[in-house]
This record gives structure tokens, C-alpha cells and sequence, in this order.
């Protein structure tokens, strides 16, 4: 089909590198390999440039291929729960706010943490401000899957946070003498 | 879990996953990545349109070279021919020479 929209590599690398690679981190947990699948994904992108209609169908091309080349990374790597967590703590790109929030800094380890399904539904959701409908389109799911996955996802995020904000009340508390 | 408690669970999360900046280096990893391959595929296509082309002439002079052959088998055998054709012509020729002289001395002998 004919498209009058030019796409520009360079430009849509520039516009999407941060959420590609976010998507990739958060999903994998490893810097290097977000950064190798973030290149592997917009390259295959140069590949199928051509087919590329509208700059929003780029963006969903690059959400979707994304979250499916992380996930075939992890198949392939079979990377932990505490590999990631130990990965992501440096808190490379952490806003200052960010860092004086006990909970908020440690959702996005908490996240690394949940099975993979529930993670992508999350990320999704969260990172890229998704609608089910939405998520379900991109990672190929029912929508009742998602929906189920995101409930899961949220509950079991909560009690780890909870857990972990009990911990550090606790430790904050036993180094203050309390 | 309340309804307020879940919103402001849900309003961290979002602020704790905000997008983070790529690295510097991905972007220009990236783009080494890509010249490179591009300079492969260029380096693979050239080196393709070389063996075909090399395999065409080869072909072309296997072809060359039968056809040659061909004519030239074909241009002795006619050469071949002719040679019979003509000693078959002078055979004959002797052979009308013999029976002229023999009809001549059989007549010589009657008279």
C-alpha cells in the first residue's frame, strides 16, 4: 500500500531509543543485553523501513517487537529474579525524587521480581500508559489474559512492596535505637 | 485494598517507571552496527554478482567450446564424405576406362 510518511532512521532512533531500551531493561533487568536488543530491535526496524506506515505504527512496531525480542532473550538466557535485581539497583536515570522514595525506588526492582507475563502487562501499563485493549494487541494476548495479569501483576507488587516497606521501617527503626 | 490506597499504589509505580535515558553508547553502537552490516550486504551482493558473472562466462565459453566442437565434427565428417564422394567418383571412372578398353580388345579379337 502507498504511504506518503518518509521515515527517517536516524530521527525514529532518536525518538524511541529511550522507550525501547526501558522496555528492554525492565523486562530483562540487564543493562547490556536492554542495550543489545534495543540495537537488534531497531535494526530489524531499518529492515522493514519500507513497510513502515505513520510515525504511531512505527512506535507500535518498535513496542511490540520489543517486548517480544526481550522475551526471547529471557527464554534464552533464563535470567533470575536476583540477577536483575542486583542489575537495576545502581539506579542509572533515577530521578533525585525518586531516590528519596523508599518504595519508589525499589518498584522497579519489585517488578523484575514478578513472573514474566504479569511484568509485561505491568510495564505496559505503567511505563507506556497502555489500555488492556492496547496491551493485549501488542503482546498478541487475550484481553481477558491481560486483565487477569495486571490484577495478579498489581497484587502481587503490593505485597512486596508492603514487605519490603515493613523491612525498611524496621531497620530504619533498629538503626535510629528504637 | 482501598480505593485511594490503590491509586496512589498505582500513581508510584507509574512515577517509579518512568522511561529511562538510553546509554550515549546505544545510539552510537547502533549506528557502527548498522554501516557495518550495510557494508557486509554491499560486500556479499558484490561478491554474489562476481561468482555469477564468473559462472556465466564459464558457462559461456563450456557453451562456446561445444559449439565449436560440434561444428568442427561436423565439418570433418563432410570432409570425410567428400573424400569418399570422390574417390568413389574416380573408382568409377577407372572402372569405365577398364570396361571401354575391354569392350575395345573383345572387338579387336572378334575382328
Amino acid at each position: 500500500m502507498a504511504h506518503s510518511w518518509q521515515p527517517d532512521f536516524e530521527q525514529l532512533v532518536d525518538e524511541h531509543q529511550s522507550m525501547v531500551y526501558s522496555l528492554a531493561l525492565r523486562m530483562t533487568g540487564d543493562r547490556g543485553l536492554a542495550e543489545e536488543i534495543a540495537q537488534d530491535v531497531f535494526l530489524e526496524l531499518d529492515r522493514h523501513l519500507a513497510r513502515i506506515e505513520s510515525p504511531l505504527h512505527a512506535l507500535h512496531w518498535l513496542r511490540r517487537v520489543a517486548m517480544s525480542r526481550s522475551a526471547d532473550a529471557l527464554r534464552r538466557r533464563k535470567v533470575r529474579g536476583m540477577d536483575l535485581w542486583v542489575e537495576l539497583s545502581d539506579g542509572h536515570g533515577a530521578s533525585a525524587e525518586e531516590r528519596e522514595s523508599p518504595v519508589g525506588v525499589r518498584l522497579e526492582q519489585l517488578l523484575t521480581t514478578l513472573p514474566q507475563p504479569l511484568r509485561a502487562a505491568l510495564l505496559l501499563r505503567y511505563q507506556e500508559d497502555l489500555t488492556p485493549e492496547e496491551i493485549a494487541a501488542t503482546l498478541d494476548t487475550p484481553l481477558a489474559t491481560v486483565k487477569s495479569n495486571l490484577q495478579r501483576g498489581l497484587k502481587l507488587l503490593r505485597a512486596k512492596a508492603a514487605d519490603y516497606l515493613k523491612e525498611y521501617v524496621r531497620v530504619k527503626e533498629q538503626a535510629r535505637g528504637v | 485494598m482501598d480505593e485511594i490506597e490503590r491509586n496512589q499504589f498505582e500513581r508510584e509505580l507509574t512515577h517509579s517507571l518512568e522511561r529511562r535515558p538510553a546509554p550515549p553508547s546505544l545510539a552510537r553502537n547502533l549506528m557502527e552496527r548498522r554501516s557495518r552490516q550495510r557494508a557486509e550486504h554491499l560486500h556479499f551482493r558484490r561478491v554474489l554478482w562476481q561468482r555469477l558473472a564468473a559462472g556465466m562466462v564459464l558457462a559461456s565459453l563450456l557453451g562456446g567450446g561445444f559449439a565449436w566442437h560440434h561444428r568442427e565434427q561436423q565439418r570433418k565428417g563432410e570432409a570425410a564424405r567428400q573424400q569418399v564422394l570422390t574417390a568413389l567418383r574416380i573408382t568409377s571412372h577407372a572402372l569405365n576406362q577398364m570396361k571401354t578398353q575391354l569392350a575395345e580388345h573383345d572387338r579387336d579379337q572378334q575382328e
